[in-house]
C-alpha cells in the first residue's frame, strides 16, 4: 500500500513535511479506525461477559443477595454433579445425531443440485432456506405436536399400521432423535447452499472431462465435487461443532410438563438448558457460570480437535 | 482530505460507541418525576392487568399508570431478579406466590410496606397468605392480591355415560377422601375405557401436599419434606392413582393435554380457582359440559400473587396508593365480580356479591361459595426459598412412574436423591 501511494505521489510536487506527516499518521490509524467498531462491540458485549463469567464462577453469587468468594468450589461441585455429566452425554450425543446426517445429507443435495439438470432449480434452492428463516419456536412447537404419543400425526401412521405408538419425548433415545430431527431440518439448506455455492466455482470442463473418461456419478462426486469442497466442509464442521453443542431452544420447547429440564429425568436437557435452569430459575449465577466455562473449554477443544481432524484427512488420489 | 474526514467520523463513531455502553446503565431520564401522580407496574401477562389499571383510573383520574405485561408469572419474576440485580427497577410488581419465598430471603430489596401503613391493614388479609410475604424480623414486602382456593372440575356428559352421579352435591359425596377419589375414577375407567384424571402431579400430588399443616419446612425452617407426613402421603397417593391406571399421563398446560380436553379424553381435573379460565379457553366447545364439586378432604390452597414496592422505586407513594385502593377488601370484591381472582380478605367471603356468581361455563356453580368454602380453616405452613425446587422434583418423579420409564418402588428415593443434588444439601 505505501509503495502504490509513494509511487503515485513521485510525480507531484513534494508537499510540505507537516503535511505529510499528518497524512502518514491518518494513513497509520485510519484502517484501526474503520475495524475498530467491530472490535469495540466485541469487546462490550463478547469479551467483557466472557471475562465477568470467569469471575463470577468463582463465587457464591446471588443476583439479588451476597456474592461469596468460593475459590474452585463451583468447579469442584460440578465435577461431581451428576446431573453435569447427564447434560454433557445429552449434548454430544444430539450433537452427533444431529451434525453428521446433516453434512452428508448436504453433501450428497448439493451434488445433484449442481450437477442433474433440474426444471426450477433456482425454486428447489430457495425452498431449501425456509426451515432456516423459519422460527426455531415454531419449529419446535410443530415437531413436538407431529411426534406426540397420542394425538401425533406420525403416531397416527403407526397406529394405522399396526404399530404400538412411540412415546418419543419421554424416552432418552426418542427425545435425542426428536431434536437431532428438528436441527438437521433447520440447518441441512443453509449448508447445502454453502456446498452448492462453492460446487458452482468448479469448471463444468472438469466434469465433462471425467464423463468423457468414463467417470460415473458417484465417481465424480468422490474425486472432483468433495476435494473441491474440502475448505467448506471444515467451515461447517466447526460451525456446526459450535452450534450443535449450544442447543436449547429446541431441548426447552420439547417437554413442556418439565421445560427447564427437558423432561421429568432430565433425559434431553443440554449443557445450555442446564445453565439457563441454574441461573435462571434458581438464580445460582456462580453455578451457571461455571457450567457457561466448562461449556465454553468443551466447545474450544472439540471444535479445535475438529478443524485438526478435518483437515489433515486428505482425499483419496487416484 | 476525504480519507481523512471518513476516518475522523469513524474514530468519533467508535468514541461514541464506547460512551454510550458505559453510560448505558447510569443515564436517568426523568420520565414523570417523583411527583406521585404516575408509577411503573409490572404484571403478568394473561390475568387482564389492563383491565385492572383502567379501573383504578377510575377511581384516580389523575393518576398515569404506565404498565409493562412483562411475560408469564415466572418470566416476570426473571425480570425483576435481573432489574434487581443493577437495572431499572419498576415502582410496583406483582410477585406469583411460587416465586416469592426467593424474594422474602432477601428483604433488604424491597420497601418495608410497614412504612406505607401495612400494618394497619395486615389483619384484612388470610393470617397464612400474609405470612408468606412477611420476613422474619415482621417486615412486610408483599400484600397478597389474590389465593388459589381448591376445587374438582368434572365432566357431567362423562359422568353421565360412565354411570355416576352428575349433581355437584352428589359428585362430591363420591370422594370425601383421596382413596375415595382414586376408587371412583377405578370405577369410571372400568366403565368407559377411558382415563379419569388428566396426570398425577398435579391432579394428586400437588392437591394433597398444600392439605397439610406442614410441607417442606418446619415451622423454624428448617427442611423436613423427608419426614413430613402429608408429603410423602401425597406421593403414595399419586402412585396409587398411577397403578390403578387412571391417569391420561398428560402434564399439565402440554399440547397434548390440550388436546386430551377437548376431545374429553379425561373427565376429571384438579382446579384451583385459576385453572377455570385455562379450561375455558383451551376447550371452548365444552362449554356448560364442566361442573364444580369440592375437593377430597374439603380445604386447600394453590396459588396467589402479591404486590411488593422494590426499593429503588422513584415513586413508591402512588405505588402504594394503588395497593391500598385496590387490594382493600372492597376493592377485592369488585375484582372477583369481573375478573374472578379469588380474595384473599376472608371478611368478603359472606358477601352477596361473591356468593351469587355463578359460572355459566361450569353448568351455574356457584364458584364464590365453593372456591371460599375451600380456603376456611386451612392453617399455615412455611414456604422456603427451596419449595418450589422441591416440588419439581417429587412430581417428576411421579411423571417418570407414571410415563412407564421408572419403578414406583424406588421413585421416593429417587426424588429424596434429585433433591438433595439439586438443593446442595
Amino acid at each position: 500500500m505505501t509503495t502504490s501511494i509513494s509511487a503515485t505521489k513521485a510525480g507531484l510536487p513534494p508537499a510540505p513535511p507537516a503535511e505529510t506527516a499528518r497524512r502518514r499518521f491518518t494513513e497509520i490509524v485510519a484502517p484501526y479506525a474503520y475495524i475498530a467498531p467491530f472490535f469495540v462491540l466485541f469487546a462490550v458485549f463478547g469479551l467483557i461477559p466472557l471475562l465477568f463469567t470467569f469471575y463470577v464462577a468463582l463465587f457464591d453469587w446471588n443476583p439479588i443477595g451476597e456474592h461469596v468468594f468460593v475459590g474452585l468450589d463451583n468447579f469442584s461441585r460440578l465435577v461431581g454433579d451428576v446431573r453435569f455429566w447427564n447434560a454433557a452425554r445429552n449434548t454430544v450425543s444430539i450433537w452427533l445425531l444431529s451434525t453428521v446426517p446433516q453434512l452428508l445429507v448436504a453433501l450428497v443435495l448439493a451434488h445433484l443440485l449442481n450437477h442433474v439438470r433440474l426444471r426450477l432449480a433456482l425454486f428447489f434452492r430457495m425452498t431449501m432456506l425456509v426451515p432456516y428463516i423459519t422460527s426455531v419456536a415454531a419449529t419446535a412447537i410443530v415437531f413436538a405436536q407431529m411426534f406426540d404419543r397420542d394425538y401425533g400425526l406420525l403416531n397416527w401412521l403407526l397406529g394405522l399400521v399396526g404399530f404400538e405408538h412411540i412415546d418419543f419425548t419421554q424416552s432418552v433415545a426418542g427425545s435425542h432423535v426428536l431434536i437431532a430431527v428438528m436441527v438437521t431440518w433447520r440447518w441441512f439448506g443453509y449448508t447445502t447452499l454453502l456446498y452448492l455455492a462453492s460446487l458452482q466455482a468448479v469448471p463444468r470442463a472438469i466434469y465433462e472431462a471425467a464423463a468423457v473418461d468414463g467417470a460415473g456419478n458417484v465417481r465424480q462426486f468422490l474425486h472432483i465435487s468433495l476435494p473441491a469442497l474440502r475448505p467448506v466442509i471444515v467451515f461447517t464442521i466447526v460451525t456446526s461443532t459450535i452450534g450443535g453443542l449450544q442447543i436449547f431452544t429446541e431441548a426447552l420447547l420439547l417437554n413442556r410438563g418439565a421445560a427447564n429440564t427437558c423432561g421429568p429425568i432430565r433425559q434431553c436437557q443440554t449443557l445450555t438448558l442446564f445453565l439457563f435452569e441454574q441461573g435462571f430459575i434458581q438464580f445460582k449465577f456462580g453455578y451457571a457460570a461455571a457450567i457457561g466455562v466448562a461449556l465454553f473449554v468443551m466447545v474450544v477443544a472439540l471444535a479445535g480437535l475438529n478443524y485438526f481432524l478435518s483437515t489433515r484427512i486428505r482425499p483419496v488420489k487416484g | 482530505m476525504k480519507l481523512r474526514n471518513v476516518s475522523a467520523v469513524a474514530l468519533a463513531a467508535t468514541a461514541a460507541l464506547g460512551m454510550a455502553a458505559c453510560s448505558g446503565s447510569s443515564s436517568e431520564t426523568p420520565s414523570g418525576g417523583s411527583d406521585d401522580k404516575s408509577f411503573e407496574f409490572w404484571s403478568f401477562t394473561g390475568i387482564n392487568a389492563k383491565g385492572s389499571a383502567e379501573e383504578y383510573k377510575k377511581i384516580r383520574p389523575d393518576v398515569q399508570i404506565k404498565l409493562t405485561e412483562v411475560g408469564n408469572a415466572q418470566e416476570t419474576a426473571q425480570a425483576l431478579t435481573t432489574a434487581l440485580a443493577g437495572g431499572k427497577v419498576p415502582d410496583l410488581v406483582l410477585i406469583q406466590g411460587d416465586d416469592l419465598p426467593k424474594f422474602v430471603q432477601q428483604p433488604q430489596n424491597f420497601v418495608d410496606l410497614r412504612t406505607m401503613g401495612a400494618d394497619k391493614i395486615k389483619g384484612d388479609y388470610l393470617d397464612w397468605v400474609i405470612s408468606q410475604s412477611t420476613t422474619k424480623d415482621g417486615a412486610i414486602i408483599g400484600i397478597p392480591t389474590d389465593v388459589g382456593g381448591m376445587a374438582i372440575a368434572y365432566r357431567t356428559d362423562l359422568f353421565k355415560k360412565a354411570g355416576l352421579p352428575t349433581d355437584r352435591e352428589e359428585v362430591g359425596k363420591l370422594w370425601p377422601t383421596w382413596d375415595a377419589f382414586i376408587e371412583t375414577g377405578k370405577k369410571y375407567t372400568a366403565a368407559t375405557g377411558k382415563a379419569f384424571v388428566d396426570n398425577a402431579g398435579g391432579s394428586i400430588y400437588s392437591q394433597v401436599v398444600n392439605q397439610g399443616d406442614q410441607k417442606y419446612y418446619d415451622p423454624a425452617g428448617s427442611l423436613v419434606y423427608e419426614q413430613s407426613p402429608q408429603v410423602k402421603t401425597a406421593f403414595d397417593l399419586a402412585l396409587k392413582a398411577v397403578a390403578a391406571g387412571i391417569t391420561a399421563k398428560q402434564s399439565t398446560f402440554t399440547e397434548g393435554w390440550s388436546a386430551a380436553m377437548k376431545r374429553g379424553d379425561f373427565a376429571a381435573i384438579a382446579a384451583p380457582v385459576w385453572m377455570l379460565g385455562s379450561i375455558r379457553d383451551n376447550a371452548p366447545d365444552t362449554k356448560g359440559n364442566w361442573d364444580i364439586a369440592t375437593i377430597p378432604g374439603g380445604s386447600g390452597n394453590w396459588g396467589g400473587s402479591f404486590l411488593a414496592i422494590p426499593k429503588g422505586a422513584k415513586n413508591p407513594k402512588a405505588a402504594w396508593d394503588y395497593i391500598a385502593a385496590t387490594q382493600s377488601p372492597q376493592g377485592q370484591l369488585d375484582h372477583f365480580a369481573q375478573a374472578r381472582s379469588l380474595p384473599s380478605t376472608p371478611s368478603v367471603y359472606q358477601d352477596p356479591k361473591l356468593t351469587s356468581v355463578k359460572d355459566p361455563f361450569f353448568s351455574g356453580a356457584p364458584i364464590g361459595t365453593i372456591y371460599t368454602n375451600s380456603l376456611l380453616g386451612l392453617k399455615p405452613f412455611l414456604i422456603g426459598p427451596d419449595s418450589t425446587t422441591i416440588g419439581i422434583e417429587f412430581t417428576n418423579a411421579i411423571a417418570n412412574v407414571e410415563q412407564g420409564k421408572g419403578d414406583p418402588a424406588k421413585a421416593w428415593d429417587a426424588a429424596v436423591t434429585n433433591i438433595k443434588t439439586a438443593i446442595g444439601g
